[in-house]
């Protein structure tokens, strides 16, 4: 059941533009990895570059070892969600997932079992057309789950779900990761990730710039210091010096890595003028604004 | 692979449009042989009421949806991209040539079916008319040879459709395209040009239906074989082109 999916040095070249630069990172059996950064990272390139879609300018992307074009029954083996367009308006819920499970070779009443897993058994007649984009989410899940596979890769999987559908989806990630299954889901949105993933892949403008379990990220955001200063450029350079990097949170706002009595006490020795010098509250959307560089004036 | 021409049927058995087409089909095949035999004995016809190739001439009309195949195959094939499933079709099935020939297997199947149903429908119709117009039947080896025709013209368009899909890629652009080159380009280089007009696809298929000198006055097309052996050589030739572009494509 295990699998483990691993990212080697993979780099997609769009003509001029770097969609993702040297990407590296292993992806864990029983654990929900959250793959995670600003629309426009590469997320999606990434993903349809594992699953043979994007041919990599270098680079390789594995299961276990075996690339996605080499696998023998692709779809027993990782179950997929791309964006929600791949449907033919025309046909009914039940016969794409039939088409899909006649191309697989897989028996037909699994069409049944997965609708009934989403929750659409009562759709399943009905023309894809008419769905809702919260709909169409589920179905394109439950295409994913026709071959029972161990390794699933959902892109933006939460995109159109409403709170109760988030929910549901939260529940259904974390069941799937219980079972053993290897499951990676890209996100834009924070505090989906932040209730379901075990791990977290941090990508910006193409690269990888964090990996580790949510629980490391989540506190580097505590136990530091928010400051507001209009003198920040200098009073960054000071907090090199000290050996106490601070990050933007914003303009003029950062995140120091010490304790508010040591970062007051070095801007009162530097005559740096603060605004606000609070101990920080911690979360990972100031992480991921930081890391991903968002707001950095 | 028999899996997956099943699901590429299946594909399109759960889709009305080919119901559509093929209503389409008939209404032109039975336009077409309605045209012929009422037309036949007047001054604008090639043919007398008691002609021996009559009821050949008019089963020939059976060949009239291979239009309709071919806007089929290019349908088949933009609808991919247009809707986004080639995602879905190749996630499945990575290896995307199988994907490929899968189609062009259908498709090819398609046009069996709408063949033996457009012949059955030209072949009744045809005798019915003519035998109420109290004009000689003549039932010999040309009507089957024509209806062989008939299937093979309409096995190849499906694929030859296909091609045209993938290297056009724009819906529109490529059916209206089909549709202009068909009825306007053709029609005049087998009309005008007989010696370029017979090299084209459809100069191959009027010598495949044995229309020679029904369709030009002059009677220069190709023989029979000729014709069925460029019309073949069309559909691998375009098929090969097809996969070349489609297969490496990046999807994203």
């Amino acid at each position: 059941m295990a699998t483990t999916v691993r990212l080697q040095g993979l780099t997609k070249r769009f003509g001029g533009t770097l969609a993702v630069d040297d990407l590296t990172a292993t992806v864990h059996p029983g654990r929900v990895t959250g793959f995670l950064g600003p629309n426009g990272a590469g997320k999606t390139t990434t993903l349809r570059m594992l699953l043979g879609l994007v041919r990599p300018t270098s680079g390789t992307a594995t299961f276990d070892g075996r690339p996605y074009e080499e696998l023998v029954a692709p779809t027993r083996e990782v179950g997929t969600l791309l964006e929600a367009t791949g449907f033919h308006p025309g046909r009914s819920a039940r016969d794409h997932l039939r088409v899909l499970a006649t191309a697989a070779d897989l028996p037909v009443r699994r069409t049944d079992e997965v609708l009934d897993q989403v929750g659409l058994t009562d759709a399943a007649g009905r023309k894809v057309g008419g769905f809702s984009l919260g709909m169409r989410q589920r179905l394109g899940l439950a295409a994913s789950l026709l071959g029972d596979p161990p390794v699933l890769v959902l892109d933006e999987p939460a995109n159109g779900l409403d709170p109760q559908g988030i929910r549901w989806l939260r529940g259904f990630l974390r069941g799937l990761a219980e079972q053993g299954r290897t499951v990676l889901v890209s996100s834009h949105v924070l505090p989906e990730v932040e209730q379901t993933a075990d791990d977290v892949l941090v990508l910006a403008a193409g690269r990888l710039v964090r990996a580790g379990t949510l629980a490391e990220l989540q506190s580097e955001g505590g136990g530091g210091t928010k400051v507001r200063t209009p003198d920040g450029e200098r009073f960054v350079e000071l907090l090199t010096a000290a050996g106490l990097p601070g990050r933007w949170l914003g303009p003029e706002e950062l995140l120091v890595q010490a304790p508010p009595a040591v970062v007051g006490e070095l801007a009162a020795e530097h005559g740096v003028v603060l605004h606000r010098l609070a101990e920080a509250a911690g979360g990972l959307e100031d992480v991921f604004l930081s890391l991903t560089g968002q707001v950095r004036p | 692979m028999t899996a997956l021409v099943r699901a590429e049927l299946l594909k399109l058995r759960t889709v009305k449009l080919p119901l559509w087409l093929l209503i389409t089909t008939l209404a032109l095949v039975a336009l077409g042989v309605v045209a012929t035999v009422l037309t036949a004995g007047t001054e604008g016809s090639p043919l007398q009421r008691d002609d021996p190739d009559l009821l050949a001439r008019a089963v020939a009309s059976a060949s009239s949806g291979n239009v309709v195949v071919l806007i089929l195959g290019i349908l088949v094939l933009t609808q991919e991209f247009r809707f986004g499933t080639a995602t879905p079709s190749f996630l499945v099935t990575p290896r995307r040539a199988r994907v490929l020939v899968a189609k062009l297997i259908a498709i090819a199947a398609t046009g069996v079916v709408f063949a033996v149903v457009s012949a059955v429908v030209a072949v009744a119709l045809s005798a019915a008319l003519i035998g109420l117009r109290g004009d000689p039947l003549t039932w010999d080896g040309t009507v089957l040879q024509v209806l062989l025709g008939v299937v093979l013209v309409m096995v190849l368009y499906g694929p030859i459709g296909i091609a045209v899909g993938a290297l056009v890629r724009n819906q529109i652009a490529a059916v209206v395209g089909a549709l202009a080159w068909m009825f306007i380009v053709e029609q005049l280089l087998v009309a005008l040009l007989p010696e370029v007009g017979r090299w084209t696809p459809g100069g191959a298929s009027t010598a495949v239906l044995q229309l020679g000198d029904v369709a030009t006055t002059r009677g220069e097309l190709l023989p029979v074989w000729g014709g069925a052996l460029l019309l073949v050589a069309y559909a691998v030739v375009f098929s090969l082109v097809a996969a070349r572009l489609t297969l490496r494509r990046d999807l994203t």
